[in-house]
């Protein structure tokens, strides 16, 4: 009986804490739990779910003004069970196309995709090679918002260093799929896109902080990126003119020519080889030349005296 | 580098009996010349490095030094345009020698620097007593001076077209633009490598670390070189200058 007390008394003071339990929580009364939670949770087998929100780096992120149930619309219920809410319809459909990718909550991802949040974009990204992907092949492949924008509750400015998809982050965060072997071969891109970019002018100035330097995005588009075999890419035939046409003016179909991030021809292949070789053997002669010339000066001067130096 | 002038004869020293304790080896143009082509080159050398090695870490730092990659590139630009230019007028400077029928060919490379280069392996290696006699220019400095010309062609033109893409874009044949703008960018970028560590060691050591040299030889400023010296380091031009017996008396 005493038991029974216990659990009456406790849930008596949780409503006392939260007296509109009914309502929409805001974020702060959801932060009360899940600023302060540690650990995860696994939701089913390999979908790890972190508790934790880290409230200071929240409250600078850009989604700072939105509250959890905005876009996590599942969980109205407070203290909450498994999501029970209804969904808005849309967001239940796109929820459920997403399921694949984006285990966690697909509603939350989903809900990035509302008219007054980021409707165009999602558009945009709908017809995209990616997006197609996703939504209308429901593959694991390809990406979902949060793939290249990282976490919505910390997400920074574009302009922000700090954000993936800054204009000298972005290849990384591209890179990390478009380097992947397994995706290389499946989708039969450039294996050696990400290592051909790095090392041409374009990924060296990006580097070297080189602000006119294109990333990836700047010639392929972001959300509404094509196949580059897709006549509507900014990379597909005359479209390419005016892509490089943007930095390079005059450009032709003789100069686009120049990027095309496949393996090194043969003939700039053994071009650089040769030259390798050239450049070695050079120094391995001057070296030894140099190394001599002290040994033959130093024993000249100890044991020659007089001999061949003045 | 100093051997970027070819023909300054001795001019103004005439073969009487007292000799003179030092000659003028390298014109006030050669030494100008010899300036510019130093300056552009370390230009080139400090910005090209950051951008070579633009993965290794403290380039980005380095590159800031200069003002950023775009600033960095523009140095680049006015440097590389700066030594073709100091490089063309070489060749003019040359071509006015010749017209003045001043100019010998002392720095072109000859059977004897072959027999110079064999000599001198035995004679570091202790198989000879006997160095070998250098002319005007010794092989290392016709060397030198040769691959100026080879990094000029090779360097100098592929990076004049990669300053200027589109424009060299228009030159290239269709077939060669599958592999075209890499090789460019390897002959620009490996043979800057090999003009850079040529220069460290051959020439630093020889003008600036060699016990007889240090800290520098200071013939860039002056142009002149000791009579001493000239016996010793290149006794078939004494000879010339001098006859084979002069000063024998002296020592």
């Amino acid at each position: 009986m005493s038991n029974q007390l216990t659990i009456f008394l406790l849930l008596m003071f949780s409503q006392a804490l939260v007296p509109a339990a009914h309502a929409a929580p805001d974020a702060a009364s959801c932060l009360t739990c899940h600023g302060a939670m540690q650990g995860s949770m696994e939701k089913e087998k390999g979908v790890i779910v972190n508790l934790n929100i880290d409230q200071d780096r929240f409250s600078k992120s850009v989604h700072s003004f939105l509250n959890c149930v905005e876009c996590h619309m599942g969980f109205t219920s407070q203290p909450h069970q498994a999501p029970a809410a209804r969904v808005d319809a849309a967001v239940q459909n796109l929820a459920n196309a997403l399921s694949a990718k984006s285990k966690i909550d697909a509603v939350a991802q989903a809900a990035c995709a509302q008219v007054q949040c980021h409707g165009d974009v999602y558009k945009a990204y709908k017809a995209s090679v990616h997006g197609q992907n996703v939504i209308v092949k429901k593959s694991s492949d390809g990406p979902v918002c949060t793939s290249c924008h990282g976490s919505p509750h910390y997400i920074q400015p574009r302009t922000g260093k700090d954000s993936r998809v800054n204009h000298f982050n972005v290849v990384e965060t591209c890179g990390s799929c478009h380097e992947e072997k397994h995706l290389t071969e499946k989708y039969k891109f450039s294996p050696l896109v990400m290592e051909r970019y790095k090392e041409s002018f374009h990924g060296r100035k990006l580097k070297l902080g080189h602000s006119g330097a294109p990333a990836c995005s700047d010639c392929h588009g972001a959300h509404d990126i094509r196949k580059a075999a897709d006549p509507a890419s900014p990379v597909s035939g005359a479209n390419k003119l005016k892509t490089c046409g943007k930095c390079h003016p005059g450009a032709t179909t003789k100069f686009v020519a120049a990027i095309t991030h496949k393996p090194l021809h043969p003939v700039a292949h053994y071009a650089e080889l040769g030259l390798i070789i050239l450049t070695v053997g050079t120094f391995l002669f001057i070296i030894i030349h140099v190394l001599l010339d002290v040994y033959a000066d130093i024993r000249d001067r100890l044991f020659r005296k007089g001999g061949n130096h003045e | 580098m100093r051997t970027f002038a070819t023909a300054c004869s001795g001019r103004g020293v005439t073969m009487n009996k007292s000799i003179p304790t030092e000659i003028e080896r390298f014109d006030l143009s050669a030494r100008i010349q010899h300036i510019c082509l130093f300056t552009t080159f370390l230009l080139l050398a400090f910005t090209g490095w950051g951008l070579k090695y633009a993965y290794v870490e403290p380039s980005s730092a380095w590159i800031n030094i200069w003002g950023g990659a775009r600033i960095a590139g523009i140095i680049h630009r006015i440097a590389g345009i700066g030594m073709l230019c100091t490089f063309l007028y070489h060749q003019f400077y040359l071509l006015n020698l010749w017209r003045k029928k001043d100019l010998r060919l002392t720095v072109v490379p000859m059977p004897k620097d072959v027999m110079d280069l064999i000599q001198n392996f035995m004679y570091y290696l202790g198989l000879s007593r006997e160095k070998p006699k250098f002319g005007k220019f010794t092989y290392l400095q016709k060397f030198d001076y040769w691959a100026v010309y080879w990094g000029m062609v090779i360097i100098g033109t592929s990076g004049l077209f990669l300053a200027f893409p589109v424009p060299a874009s228009y030159l290239f044949p269709t077939w060669s633009l599958p592999w075209i703008w890499d090789t460019l960018f390897t002959m620009h970028s490996d043979e800057s490598l090999l003009a850079i560590v040529f220069i460290l060691f051959i020439h630093f050591y020889n003008e600036h670390l060699r016990s007889d040299v240090f800290p520098m030889n200071w013939m860039w400023l002056t142009g002149k070189i000791s009579v001493e010296e000239l016996k010793h380091k290149h006794p078939l031009e004494y000879e010339r200058l001098f006859g084979k017996n002069a000063g024998q008396g002296k020592r």
